[in-house]
């Protein structure tokens, strides 16, 4: 089981839905959500901020492609800069609804996506992620 | 000179008599009796000796005479003995046939080049005139014999003229005929002895180079023929082109004769090209250039032309053919072909973005209501009506999951034209598929019969061999036969690297006559049957197709249906 779980979908519904399989699944002990790249971004920059020792850092990152402000591959893309450099290591898993190849050619260029993953997200989903993480 | 004979014989006579009567009268007045017969023997013996001497002396001459003229007649007979050596010969020499007419008789002889250049023997020849006659081509008869008769007639001097001569085998050849006339005393035609000689080769030669000329003349492409050589590093000079140049680049001929084709150059020629002609000329390569040329009225056009060297027999460089022809409207075509092809892509990558944000709009919704529906499963519901409620809510989801996932297929097929092989178990495939409908075989319990002995592997495409075969087994059972035992047989065979897949149920078939065009399209839909999308066929086929395979549907209604599928098993 997880310490803290980060997940990135501008959703409510999906949100509602993945907070309700992961606790039934008990895949996580935290539940970090965030509505979009950007949003995920002030979350570590807060973390990078805060000096104390009791900071949630995820342990791992379900990432939506498609969200408003900023998308998933932004956030990769600030993500991987040398400011976040010490979160380097947590992976990330996208989970999208997308069709479009060109996202999943996309996502070989990035080391910390372990996988891509389609929606909806699910038990057996989640029993997957922990053989892999 | 009869007259002359009669004329020395009768004065020869009359001497004679004269002497005998003087003797007669003189000798009796001078002489004695004794005497008499001694002068009358004496008077004799002269007169014999007279007239022997007479004689010798008119011999002599007509000997001298006749001599002379033995000789004149030995040595006309001598010139005409080889008057006719010589012509023997030079009838033997010559591949001419010889006919000699003798006109006033209508007797004809011909020697034997007849049968060398004609084929006929001697006892197929005809005596008379009317056997040449018959020999010549009907086209050309009349004029020939017209042309002949007011040559006897002495209207014209010469006389030759071209026909076509039939052979002993029917054939006909082109000869040339030339004659002469020989006159009587009076001037009169009598005799004409002519030489015919075989034109056939220069006659095909001659209607080769006419055709070869009307081709050039007539045909729509410019022709321009050249010099040799550069002319101070200028394209040789023209020395012909023809009517299409004219036409194209509004040049008479007489006026360009002469000059170098640089005339046709002009600002916005292509400078790379005219290097590269300059070049192709040098090194006497044939070359292709494509340019833009300028019209006498200074018109540009684009044209595209051919330089070919033309070599003579002694293998020198004699002249530059170019073919040319003007071809602005393709370019002009081209132009908006590119342009047309540019949208295209365009509006194509446009509609392809536009699908894929669509199926994605689509599926997020749809995979939070999946989500929350397998949520549902765990919670117990107790009100039936709920339950019936959900239920319905279920299947109508699934149902648009795999509506939308099908589309999705559709539309990752067309934008991946080519796609990866590899080398797979066709039963393992078969067993995947058969898991996937565990459901539905469960339900039908179908008798399915595979034969996969021929063909174990097969280098192909996973999942597209997995999806094909889903969907003809999911049709295979779905359709099924209300009052037949549900019957599916698969099997493979190979014919050198070609698969065969053969795919047969015993269903409620599709009735072919009215619907084969129909089968593998877009949101065709045979039967009613509730869960039915009209995509299944249509993504079969284009799996089959994108794999570089071809699919065959044979169906009868109420028996059954058989699809077959080919593909290349290469390995690559």
């Amino acid at each position: 089981m997880l310490d803290t779980l980060l997940f990135i979908d501008d959703d409510p519904i999906t949100l509602m839905l993945c907070k309700m399989v992961i606790s039934k699944a008990s895949f996580s002990k935290v539940i970090i959500t965030a509505k979009n790249g950007e949003e995920a971004l002030q979350y570590f920059d807060k973390l990078i901020q805060n000096n104390t020792e009791n900071k949630k850092i995820p342990q791992l990152i379900f990432l939506d492609l498609n969200m408003p402000v900023m998308g998933g591959w932004e956030f990769l893309d600030h993500f991987s800069t040398d400011k976040y450099s010490e979160y380097n290591d947590i992976k990330v898993i996208i989970l999208s609804s997308t069709v479009d190849p060109e996202d999943l050619k996309n996502s070989q260029k990035y080391p910390m996506i372990l996988d891509f993953l389609s929606k909806p997200i699910s038990k057996e989903m989640l029993e997957y992620v922990s053989t892999i993480i | 000179m009869k007259n002359k004979q009669n004329q020395i014989t009768i004065i020869y006579i009359l001497i004679s008599l004269v002497l005998a009567i003087v003797c007669f009268k003189v000798i009796p007045k001078y002489a004695t009796l004794d005497q008499f017969s001694l002068i009358i023997l004496f008077k004799d013996f002269l007169f014999i000796l007279l007239s022997g001497l007479i004689l010798r002396y008119v011999l002599y001459k007509n000997d001298i005479k006749n001599s002379a003229i033995f000789e004149k007649l030995k040595k006309k007979n001598d010139d005409i003995k080889e008057s006719n050596e010589r012509y023997d010969i030079v009838s033997k020499a010559t591949s001419d046939t010889i006919w000699d007419w003798k006109i006033l008789e209508d007797k004809m002889i011909w020697n034997k080049g007849i049968e060398k250049l004609f084929g006929y023997k001697q006892d197929q020849i005809g005596e008379s005139s009317k056997w040449w006659f018959d020999k010549i081509h009907p086209e050309d008869s009349i004029k020939m014999s017209i042309k002949l008769y007011s040559f006897i007639e002495q209207k014209t001097e010469k006389w030759q003229d071209q026909y076509r001569f039939k052979c002993a085998d029917g054939s006909y050849k082109y000869v040339l005929d030339r004659g002469f006339i020989l006159k009587d005393e009076e001037g009169k035609s009598v005799r004409m002895i002519g030489a015919i000689q075989d034109i056939t080769k220069q006659k095909i030669e001659e209607q080769r180079l006419k055709l070869l000329e009307t081709v050039i003349t007539q045909t729509k492409d410019s022709v321009i023929i050249t010099e040799p050589d550069l002319l101070e590093g200028n394209i040789p000079r023209i020395v012909y082109v023809n009517p299409a140049f004219s036409l194209m680049s509004g040049y008479d001929s007489d006026e360009i004769i002469g000059k170098s084709p640089n005339i046709f150059q002009g600002p916005n020629s292509d400078n790379e090209e005219f290097k590269k002609l300059i070049y192709a000329i040098k090194n006497h390569q044939e070359c292709q250039i494509e340019t833009i040329s300028y019209k006498k009225n200074k018109e540009e056009y684009w044209v595209k032309y051919s330089m070919s060297p033309v070599y003579n027999s002694d293998g020198e460089l004699s002249h530059w053919v170019s073919i040319q022809r003007d071809i602005t409207a393709d370019k002009k075509q081209e132009v908006e072909k590119e342009q047309l092809i540019r949208e295209l892509t365009q509006n194509n990558k446009d509609l392809q973005q536009f699908s894929y944000i669509t199926s994605h709009n689509l599926r997020a919704p749809l995979s939070n209501l999946t989500g929350l529906l397998n949520l549902m499963e765990d919670i117990p519901i107790e009100n039936p009506e709920l339950k019936e409620i959900l239920d319905g809510f279920n299947k109508s989801t699934h149902l648009l999951n795999e509506t939308i996932n099908d589309l999705v297929k559709v539309i990752i097929i067309k934008d991946n034209p080519s796609i990866k092989k590899e080398e797979v178990m066709l039963k393992e495939i078969f067993e995947n598929v058969f898991s996937q409908l565990n459901f539905l075989i469960g339900l039908h319990k179908p008798i399915i019969k595979f034969d996969f002995d021929k063909v174990a592997f097969l280098n192909t495409n996973k999942s597209y061999l997995e999806s094909i075969l889903l969907n003809l087994l999911t049709n295979s059972i779905k359709y099924k036969s209300e009052t037949r035992k549900s019957k599916i047989s698969i099997t493979a065979n190979q014919i050198g690297d070609t698969v065969i897949l053969i795919f047969k149920d015993n269903g409620i078939g599709i009735d072919l006559v009215r619907n084969r065009d129909k089968v593998f399209g877009l949101y065709q839909r045979f039967h009613d049957y509730p869960d039915s999308k009209g995509l299944g066929l249509y993504l079969v086929k284009s799996q089959v197709e994108t794999m570089g395979g071809t699919i065959n549907i044979e169906s009868t209604v109420n028996i059954g249906t058989t699809f077959t599928i080919t593909f290349k098993n290469k390995y690559i």
